[in-house]
């Protein structure tokens, strides 16, 4: 019976995600197609503007782009499912192979900046949280509140003016020097930058999440009994506050993943740095309609399933919730 | 016999917006091996607030004023948090009122008492811990302990949290046992349960206990000495007996006739007029003063000092000074017997 339960659930969670994938696509399509511009200038660049009508038709054509635009959208669905998606009307190659040469890119930024902020903001918290109202905790507070609200693009153009103008010693822009794509080295240092500017945005907000709620575990009643066994702060704090802390921490950082993405797409474009990120700004500023659409999709469907994943999180990690389940669906036979 | 706890003039008090709320006021008592204090009183009236103090539990915003502390004989009344922690779940553990939020909801009963166990012998085995757990699972009157080590709190029910928090509370022999309201939160069918739990504990491990309750009935089951506290202070302390078959202050008296027992065969429960005052700014004199019939104008002006009516029997009014009216108290043993 509860085996059956179980797949009844994933069952529904999946189709939920399908229906909202399909939603996506379909308002994603919809709305880059209706936006004013003009598709052509980005395959045919200046010389667009000399095109004759019957050019300009035999072109829209061969793009596809001629047919009304539910015809358009079917299309691109069966071709979808068959794995293919078009090609980039600005590169003129697949948006597979233009997307496989920069997704590495933004997994970098994106993943080791993921990290950064999981890890820091964990250790910020629960090191805040040890020194409650404290001078270091109060003079971090005041910090942190700043650093978070400062804009990213802001940041970024200061800390390039610092370490790129004026000390000269680290780059202003790309992924890595010229013919250096396989030098360890010399991507990380073109990732300190935007790494810097991607983790202080996010640092602060999830950090002072985990103070508060540690503060929050630290008030509670069994901490009291746990004091009174005699046990030190210090296994009170990391054996029962924090363990009670974390499912809501990882479903929150599940949610952080796609801010976290966010994030990294406005630094990307600052820092000209060749990732996903600076590929879907200008591929909706072109009207590069294939390209923008797998991007779209890719991002898309990540910030749909960690959303979903942080609500499976919830609902697993806390052996509450179990009960909760369980009384659920005995609730649901006696009905 | 020898005194295991001593607390002699104890002030405890926090810092509010309001002020200084003075929540103990001037409390001595002593604790002998293997006796059970009870301390009864109205809600908000520094039960808890003295014990948490003795085991320095108390927010930061609460100071100990004044008095001092004694266990075995060694003043603790300065020492610091990394102290406390060598000596409290040893020394002295606690037994807290609801026993639904007290267990921690995210880890195992059984390794909540291990926890226990370990945090005082960290040289045990596993194996060791292990069937010392189960141990104080069957002390406590846990059934199948084996089965039910690997539950957690929500499994359980509040009589069986209640039993793990005791379980919890003896893991490593304490001499002294706070049991603040246990049985408060609790189903009435289950209160007398853990009440002889405790007591049949306490009798076979031979622990002093100190019984906080504001339920007469409650402490007539268990105390062998009973202290009657009030806005702060301690205004009547003795031997069951003596509090019960011959109470002298008149909050006593107020206390036993809110008692049903007491209006068997009357149409309206007593009731105690007004309320406790607020310890902001504790009245001058006697607190109890303004809602007491039998107050003197005395009462009103100056704190009655501990009047000593036998050797273990004391009491805090002006009714016991010589100069006073004699007053025939409304209430007696007859009610108990």
């Amino acid at each position: 019976m509860r085996k059956h339960n179980r797949i009844f659930y994933y069952g529904k969670k999946s189709l939920i995600f399908l229906l909202s994938v399909l939603v996506l696509s379909l308002v994603v399509f919809y709305v880059a197609r209706l936006a004013p511009g003009d598709p052509l200038v980005s395959y045919y660049g200046d010389r667009t503007e000399k095109m004759s009508p019957q050019e300009r038709e035999w072109a829209m054509e061969k793009l596809g782009l001629n047919e009304p635009i539910h015809v358009q959208y079917v299309k691109w669905i069966e071709n979808a499912f068959h794995g293919e998606f078009g090609i980039s009307f600005k590169y003129k190659q697949d948006v597979v192979e233009v997307i496989s040469g920069r997704i590495v890119n933004t997994l970098l930024l994106g993943g080791i900046g993921f990290l950064c902020i999981f890890v820091g903001s964990l250790l910020l918290g629960v090191f805040c949280a040890w020194h409650e109202e404290r001078l270091t905790d109060r003079v971090l507070c005041r910090l942190g509140t700043i650093s978070s609200c400062i804009p990213e693009f802001w940041l970024s153009l200061v800390l390039i003016l610092i370490f790129a103008v004026t000390f000269r010693i680290l780059p202003s822009s790309g992924a890595y020097s010229t013919g250096k794509a396989e030098d360890v080295g010399d991507r990380i240092i073109h990732l300190i930058l935007p790494l810097t500017v991607v983790t202080l945005e996010h640092l602060w907000y999830y950090a002072y999440m985990i103070r508060n709620k540690i503060l929050e575990e630290v008030r509670a009643d069994y901490v009291l009994l746990a004091k009174s066994k005699g046990l030190p702060k210090r296994s009170i704090l990391f054996k029962h506050c924090l363990r009670n802390v974390m499912p809501a921490y990882l479903s929150i950082m599940a949610i952080a993943v796609p801010h976290v993405l966010g994030g990294t797409f406005v630094v990307e474009s600052v820092f000209s740095y060749p990732g996903i990120g600076a590929l879907s700004y200008e591929s909706a500023r072109y009207h590069d309609y294939n390209l923008l659409m797998i991007l779209c999709m890719m991002s898309g469907i990540l910030v749909i399933f960690c959303n979903m994943l942080s609500q499976i999180i919830n609902e697993h990690i806390d052996p509450r919730m179990k009960a909760s389940e369980v009384t659920e669906t005995s609730e649901v036979k006696a009905v | 016999m020898k005194n295991i706890l001593e607390v002699k003039n104890l002030s405890v008090s926090f810092d509010s917006p309001a002020g200084e709320v003075q929540a103990v006021r001037d409390v001595s008592f002593s604790l002998q091996k293997g006796e059970v204090l009870a301390i009864v009183g109205e809600s908000g009236c520094g039960k808890s607030v003295l014990c948490k103090s003795i085991m320095k539990l108390l927010p930061s915003s609460a100071k100990i004023k004044e008095g001092s502390i004694c266990i075995h004989g060694t003043d603790i009344t300065d020492y610091r948090e990394r102290e406390m922690q060598r000596i409290r779940g040893k020394v002295f553990s606690m037994i807290f009122q609801d026993p639904m939020t007290s267990l921690n909801p995210t880890i195992k009963i059984g390794q909540q008492i291990a926890e226990a166990v370990l945090v005082h012998d960290k040289k045990k085995t596993k194996d060791q811990v292990y069937e010392r757990v189960i141990e104080l699972m069957e002390l406590v009157g846990i059934e199948h302990p084996h089965a039910r080590y690997h539950l957690y709190p929500y499994n359980f029910s509040g009589g069986m949290r209640q039993r793990s928090v005791m379980a919890i509370a003896l893991a490593s022999n304490p001499d002294i046992l706070f049991a603040d309201e246990p049985t408060t939160a609790l189903d009435v069918t289950i209160q007398a349960q853990i009440l002889d739990l405790l007591r049949e504990i306490q009798k076979k491990l031979g622990t002093s206990t100190i019984l906080v309750s504001h339920d007469l009935g409650v402490v007539a089951r268990a105390a062998d000495r009973v202290a009657v506290m009030y806005a702060g202070k301690i205004v009547e302390i003795g031997t069951a007996e003596e509090v019960y078959y011959d109470p002298r202050h008149p909050y006593t008296w107020g206390l036993m006739q809110s008692l049903p027992a007491f209006s068997r065969g009357k149409d309206r429960l007593y009731t105690i007029p007004g309320m406790p005052p607020t310890l902001v700014n504790p009245p001058q004199g006697d607190a109890y003063a303004c809602r007491n019939e039998y107050a003197l104008g005395i009462d009103y002006e100056e704190m009655p000092p501990m009047f000593r009516i036998t050797d273990t029997h004391y009491a805090a009014t002006w009714l016991l000074d010589e100069r006073a009216p004699k007053i025939e108290p409304p209430v007696g043993g007859k009610c108990f017997e």
